[in-house]
């Protein structure tokens, strides 16, 4: 009991110290069972890979340099389509929220595309634009858009009247409430709909090169099908796992941590 | 000098489930000195609120006129200060960030308004908080932050709206009598929005009784300054005027 709690203590304060400790732990157990299964000669070791295979074939298509080509490809698109997602988000957003007409005419028009998902799109965009960059692109706008719309109405909609009222009164044009008041206040919302938005976007863009694609890890991932390589298939879902969790932790965290969180809107 | 003047106010508005319209101000005259500070009273649903936001400028009067150094109210504008039940503090902004808002609209630079912005913190005894952001303060400070942000554009009139009324009790006479010394040293023009008698009769040179959107009495307030409530929770003058105000909101 007292050795466990020992241990237990000095876990405690080796996460504090190096938090990346705490996310690769839980993983242990996984990893450990999954070995256990491919080593136990249940399946071929064709079919079913170990984690050692996989590691060998990250080294190797590291190595060969397919893997960050196919990486930088995906990201690229990702980033592009959620930068035109968000230029068109917010403003749309911020729209919707502050005019009780723009929110009556644009508000049913919204849901009913939303409810069209961005994999319902491709059959009449690869009629239009074919296999290439601009029916990828439109699938990842289209998909990250209505997160960032739909939480944009939210967080302006969320900001107290009397903040616009206290900005206008201290002598705040309306372009000036918009940016010290409305923005700001909507922005922890904007964060969850831009987090919301890049977890779709990430997983239609995956979903769209297996369809489209000529490069990027869903096609990574298709094209081991065609050779019969569990291995790369497995390391392609271990690699879109693993960024999502950096986008997360490192970049939107933080973000929040510095805005929603610091000022009491968000409570941690 | 007249620094506010209401002429025969009125709002009326049009209430789409009961299909009729609702007068919510019926007709009131008041005229306030520079440097004056007025309390407004009376029972809930009388339009004091209405009114306040109508010389702020946050919603449409549908008659009469507002004048502020004689000219007419059409919108919010920086010449009427508000300080908000709600505080109303930018939370994104520290504390000096928030006093300093209004000369920061001004175009003011940021030295300047950051002096500006410390100078009334001190009148506030609020020094120490300047780079705290407002979630970390308690709602007494809030409040002391909310009216000298209000202060430190300078505004022709100082409109409060039952800015009092969510702090605790003991507070709030703290507030209470740092808000007559501030007024004191400062000279503002003050409307000052209650429902509570004591606090409209021990802050003000003159009480307004409002009673279905009308002005039903008006009483002035002789006491001596500074007023503290030690002194003044015995004072006969004192016990006198706020029964006799409070008679006048009963039977409002």
């Amino acid at each position: 009991m007292n050795i466990a709690l020992k241990f237990w203590s000095g876990y405690v304060r080796a996460t504090h110290r190096w938090p990346i400790i705490a996310t690769i732990v839980p993983f242990i157990p996984v990893v450990a069972i999954w070995s256990i299964v491919a080593n136990s000669g249940m399946f071929p070791r064709a079919f079913f890979p170990a984690p050692v295979d996989v590691m060998r074939s990250f080294i190797s298509l590291t190595y060969k340099g397919i893997l960050p080509d196919y990486l930088q490809d995906s990201l690229i698109r990702l980033l592009f389509g959620a930068a035109i997602g968000v230029a068109l988000g917010i403003p749309l957003g911020i729209l919707i929220g502050s005019s009780r007409l723009a929110h009556r005419i644009c508000w049913p028009v919204l849901l009913f595309f939303q409810a069209i998902g961005d994999i319902a799109w491709l059959p009449i965009l690869l009629i239009w634009f074919g296999f290439g960059l601009t029916t990828m692109t439109f699938v990842i706008v289209y998909t990250v858009l209505f997160p960032i719309v739909l939480s944009t109405v939210l967080g302006v909609q969320s900001v107290h009247r009397d903040l616009a009222r206290a900005a206008q009164s201290l002598g705040a044009s309306p372009m000036r409430v918009l940016w010290e008041v409305t923005l700001p206040g909507a922005l922890p919302n904007i964060i969850t709909g831009l987090r919301n938005g890049l977890g779709y976007g990430w997983r239609a863009l995956i979903a769209v090169e297996i369809i489209v694609g000529t490069s990027g890890i869903g096609f990574m991932m298709f094209d081991a099908r065609r050779a019969g390589s569990t291995v790369e298939i497995l390391l392609g879902m271990i690699v879109l796992g693993t960024l999502w969790y950096i986008v997360d932790a490192w970049i939107l965290a933080p973000i929040e941590r510095a805005t929603g969180q610091r000022w009491g809107l968000v409570t941690s | 000098m007249k620094t506010l003047s209401l002429k025969n106010l009125r709002k009326t508005y049009f209430d789409p489930y009961a299909g009729s319209q609702v007068t919510a101000v019926q007709d009131v005259s008041l005229d306030v000195e520079q440097g004056e500070f007025v309390s407004v009273v009376g029972p809930s649903g009388c339009g004091k609120t209405t009114i306040l936001n109508m010389i702020a400028g946050f919603i449409p009067y549908t008659g009469g006129e507002i004048l502020i150094d004689g000219n007419l109210v059409k919108g919010p504008g920086p010449d009427r200060g508000v300080v908000f039940q709600s505080f109303a503090l930018f939370p994104w902004k520290t504390v000096l960030e928030n006093v300093g808002f209004g000369p920061k609209m001004r175009g003011v630079p940021k030295d300047e308004r950051d002096r500006t912005a410390r100078e009334y913190l001190a009148l506030a005894g609020l020094s120490h908080a300047a780079d705290r952001y407002p979630n970390e303060l308690s709602g007494g400070m809030q409040q002391r932050v909310g009216v000298v942000r209000a202060l430190a554009n300078n505004p022709a009139v100082l409109l409060m709206d039952e800015p009092f009324a969510s702090v605790d009790a003991q507070t709030r006479m703290t507030l209470q009598e740092e808000l007559t010394r501030i007024w004191q040293e400062r000279k503002p023009t003050v409307i000052f929005i209650t429902h509570d008698v004591a606090e409209a009769v021990f802050l003000a040179n003159r009480v307004v009784v409002l009673s279905k959107g009308r002005v039903l009495d008006q009483i002035k307030v002789d006491l001596p300054r500074p007023r503290v409530w030690d002194q003044l929770i015995e004072d006969e003058t004192f016990k006198r005027l706020s029964a006799q105000v409070l008679q006048m909101v009963r039977a409002a």
